[in-house]
């Protein structure tokens, strides 16, 4: 019988540096492993400890996957210090992941904040594989700073596709910027989306998305066409290990893509 | 399901008979001059007889299926996967509470997403011999849950005491293979020893009543609802006062289940642990960068609360409380979850 909590072995194939404190390592696994928008992987730094992220890579692409990380923890600083080629362990995936059905034919907004792009950037590149089966995409991105920016040379290549609509803005600019200064809830204003046929995914800091959904239903957005990423630390991704409760749900089994109808009620969800 | 008779003598005959093939686990009195008695599980060895227990252990019956510390799996290296190499166990003493509370991990670890594998060949390797029971703790508050002091569902076989011997119920298939295995020593129970045992059980049941009713407590079917509205109280500051994190209501609590997963090199060998948590841990879900949604011991204490009585009875349907109030008698700050709840109730109605 499978040990569910045995990883398979990945390797290290490239490290991309995207800011001073975000990396993308670019993975390959020892056997298939695939995986839905969304859905998030438990990544093991051998003999050292484990730790929950989110794909960034087209789920579509089999044979590698992509994870951008923050060093923002114990794991995470030690994996920003490891060469290409080490092997990892992986599990997962786990969750329900976006349901990507739902979005066919509507506007779909995506919000996001800070290193909170990196599960949009699979979502983004799993629309742009069927782009036909959606309205069009509209993509509004805050950083810290312009340096803080994930993806820089990805975006503008994405401004200019199709149906695709990007803006971006930074808390704090600096000389070089010539962009929007303020936070990301500055540029939710005037969007080009029709709010009948609209649904919104947020994913950032949960003040961020407090603050975003706020300002969402109050643009006229329903609680049920706001997608929300949860954070919680997720320690077995399997609704075992109790971490990660939310009310009655746990974000690794549940989630970690909720409505807000659903998470509306619980308490100190944005805590 | 069958019902059988066996004498005391015989009973001892049979256990020995057992031993030969299977670890034997069952109680004894670590104390016998204390106040209250205890009972611990261990190891039965040779020709010691039974001592049927009165009431629960002290461990809680999660301690035979999951460990504190355990290692669940090796990786990247010519391995061999972690199994017990498992001797059938047998465990006698087991309780009607633990039982039930046994049901939360039973749903834990082999429902869901995935089936912890080690998790269910203890479970599949071990034999429960439960007992009724014939006294009670100042603490056990079970019938608050709707949960006899005699299991109904859930055993192997069910033993009560009557006269010089027991009643023998079988509660599965593996029970039933028992009996077969000691067919000499068990005759069928007559009608009148069956009514003879029904009436030592209501008998235990009112006197239990009697030491329960006079304390008002929360009962199963408002206890949701309660710890809702009860939120934002100050219940949750109030006692928190005397906690200190020590975690010890979770750990030895026959419900709770949280665990963390860690990594350790040994020998080379990369190895994947599974370590009992405690959610009153000040670390318990504080995540990487630092941001802790339970960051204070009012949080951590109502949290303890909002998952057994709110979370559980959404996703189980029943709360994940067996009233054993094993959590009441290990914890230095006296927190009482029976005190706990009564408190929320006082204040909820009053706010209504």
């Amino acid at each position: 019988m499978k040990n569910i909590y045995k990883p398979i072995e990945a390797t290290i194939e490239d490290i991309i540096v995207e800011t001073p404190t975000i990396k993308t390592f670019v993975l390959k696994t020892s056997e298939s492993f695939e995986f839905k928008t969304g859905q998030f992987v438990e990544l093991t730094l051998p003999g050292i400890g484990e730790a929950p992220f989110t794909p960034s890579s087209d789920p579509n692409v089999k044979e590698k996957l992509d994870v951008t990380m923050m060093n923002a923890g114990r794991v995470t600083s030690l994996l920003h210090n490891i060469p290409k080629n080490t092997s990892l362990g992986i599990r997962g995936p786990y969750g329900k992941g976006y349901p990507l059905e739902q979005f066919e034919g509507k506007d779909v907004l995506i919000v996001g904040g800070g290193v909170g792009l990196a599960p949009l950037r699979s979502l983004i590149l799993a629309l742009f594989a069927r782009i036909d089966k959606y309205n069009k995409v509209v993509l509004r991105y805050g950083a810290r700073t312009p340096e803080d920016l994930l993806y820089k040379e990805l975006i503008p290549r994405w401004s200019r596709k199709k149906k695709v609509d990007v803006f971006t803005t930074v808390d704090v600019g600096d000389s070089s910027w010539k962009g929007n200064v303020g936070l990301v809830t500055t540029i939710l204003k005037d969007l080009p989306v029709d709010l009948k046929k609209a649904i919104s995914v947020v994913c950032g800091p949960p003040i961020m998305m407090k603050f975003v959904t706020l300002k969402l239903l109050d643009l006229g957005f329903s609680p049920k066409d706001i997608y929300l990423s949860m954070e919680k630390n997720m320690s077995c991704g399997l609704g075992k290990c109790g971490h990660c409760r939310i009310g009655s749900y746990y974000v690794c089994r549940d989630g970690p893509v909720f409505t807000y109808d659903i998470l509306k009620d619980i308490p100190d969800i944005w805590e | 399901m069958n019902i059988y008779y066996i004498e005391t003598t015989k009973l001892d005959d049979f256990v020995s008979k057992l031993k030969k093939n299977h670890n034997v686990f069952s109680p004894y009195i670590k104390d016998p001059a204390a106040g209250e008695i205890d009972y611990f599980y261990k190891k039965s060895v040779d020709t010691e007889p039974l001592l049927f227990n009165t009431y629960r252990a002290v461990e809680p019956l999660k301690s035979f299926f999951t460990y504190p510390y355990e290692k669940v799996t090796e990786y990247f290296s010519a391995e061999k996967n972690i199994t017990d190499i498992l001797e059938k166990t047998i465990i006698f003493g087991v309780k009607s509470c633990d039982i039930a509370g046994h049901k939360i991990q039973d749903f834990v670890f082999l429902e869901g997403v995935g089936v912890d594998s080690l998790y269910r060949l203890r479970r599949e390797n071990t034999i429960f011999i439960s007992g009724d029971c014939t006294d009670f703790k100042e603490v056990c508050h079970c019938l608050a849950w709707d949960i006899l002091p005699h299991p109904l569902l859930g055993f192997d076989l069910n033993l009560s005491p009557l006269n010089e011997g027991y009643l023998a119920e079988v509660g599965s298939i593996k029970g039933e293979e028992l009996i077969q295995l000691g067919k000499e020593y068990f005759v069928q129970a007559k009608e009148i020893q069956i009514s003879a045992r029904k009436t030592k059980r209501d008998n235990l049941i009112e006197r239990l009543k009697k030491h329960l009713l006079p304390q008002g407590l929360v009962l199963k079917d408002a206890v949701q609802k309660l710890v809702r509205e009860g939120y934002n109280l100050d219940t949750w500051h109030n006692f928190m006062l005397t906690c200190v994190e020590c975690g010890g209501c979770n750990l030895i609590c026959d419900t709770c289940h949280c665990f963390l997963l860690a990594d350790k090199k040994e020998d080379q060998i990369n190895l994947k642990l599974k370590v009992w948590d405690s959610c009153l841990y000040a670390n318990y879900a504080r995540v990487a960068g630092g941001a802790n949604p339970l960051k204070t011991r009012t949080q951590r204490l109502r949290n303890r609360f909002m998952k057994k009585f709110d979370f559980f009875v959404d996703n189980l349907g029943m709360p994940a409380c067996c009233g054993c109030g094993r959590c009441i008698e290990v914890c230095p700050g006296k927190i009482d979850i029976r005190e706990v709840l009564k408190d929320l109730a006082k204040k909820v109605t009053v706010k209504a």
